[in-house]
């Protein structure tokens, strides 16, 4: 159990890492657009950096409770 | 003559039909991101109400189990990383999906669409899997469970909703309802996409990081 949840990590780690920079290298294209769709895009693509953040630190065990028991 | 009246004419309507489109697609839009604005607060109200339970109701958290008396587990946040991968990942495979469209890349769109499309199910078996082995209660077991469930039950019935849209999408641009300069909808669905992953973001940090 404890070896499934290191392989978790570890992808979750490596995904968070590639997901992140798809979606940097996205807002970036997006960035110089100034239309409503364009704005609200470039929110929810940050947002979405940001929750690819998060799963990074929870990799990591920089946040809290994922070194903790499972459910 | 009358071939030239014609043509002249149908010129026109397209004209017209130019105007009307572009007059409504701004007000389709913003009637779209408006409807994602009330999303938003139907969300909010369930995730403040969540906030004042975890602070207010049970010194300890997860609370105890009412039945064992004992505190019930946490959740397996491992796993939950990896699903929230997953959904984020779709997010950006939808984006790549609708610039392909743009540039009029059609191989490169159904890759993308359906890579979104299959990332979105994996999601949601993901959620079924956890919702079949978290032991905290089930819905009506505890608090803890009640918020779990109700919260991302309703984010699992709007990822349920974007797939079947995102596949209705798909099969609407193979029937060549949108062409490079109208796509309202794939826009709509992109950003209704962006939106349900964005709410994870939230979950995920309250359920499991918090």
């Amino acid at each position: 159990m404890d070896a499934l949840a290191g392989i978790e990590k570890v992808v979750a780690l490596v995904g968070a890492i590639v997901v992140a920079v798809f979606a940097v290298i996205a807002l970036r294209g997006e960035w110089q657009k100034t239309g409503l769709d364009d704005q609200v895009t470039k929110l929810l693509l940050g947002l979405m950096a940001f929750g690819c953040i998060l799963v990074l630190l929870a990799a990591t065990g920089v946040l809290p409770h994922l070194s903790g028991g499972t459910a | 003559m009358a071939v030239a009246a014609h043509a002249h004419g149908h010129a026109d309507a397209h004209g017209h039909d130019e105007v009307i489109y572009r007059e409504t697609r701004d007000m389709r839009l913003l009637g779209f991101v408006l409807f994602l604005c009330s999303d938003v607060v139907l969300f909010s109200s369930f995730i403040f109400a969540y906030i004042y339970l975890r602070t207010s109701v049970s010194p300890t958290w997860p609370p105890l189990d009412p039945v064992s008396g004992h505190q019930l587990p946490r959740l397996d946040v491992a796993f939950a990383a990896v699903n929230s991968v997953v959904l984020f990942g779709s997010g950006v495979t939808m984006h790549f999906a609708m610039e392909n469209w743009k540039h009029a890349k059609r191989g490169a769109y159904n890759l993308f669409m359906w890579l979104t499309i299959i990332l979105g199910t994996c999601f949601l078996l993901g959620q079924a899997y956890e919702y079949t082995h978290a032991k905290i209660g089930g819905w009506s077991g505890s608090i803890f469970g009640a918020s779990f469930f109700t919260l991302t039950g309703m984010h699992g019935f709007h990822v349920f909703v974007g797939v079947v849209y995102l596949l209705i999408l798909w099969i609407q641009s193979m029937r060549n309802v949108y062409d490079q300069d109208h796509f309202f909808g794939l826009t709509a669905g992109t950003l209704y996409w962006h939106f349900v992953d964005v709410i994870w973001v939230a979950l995920f940090f309250l359920f499991y990081l918090w």
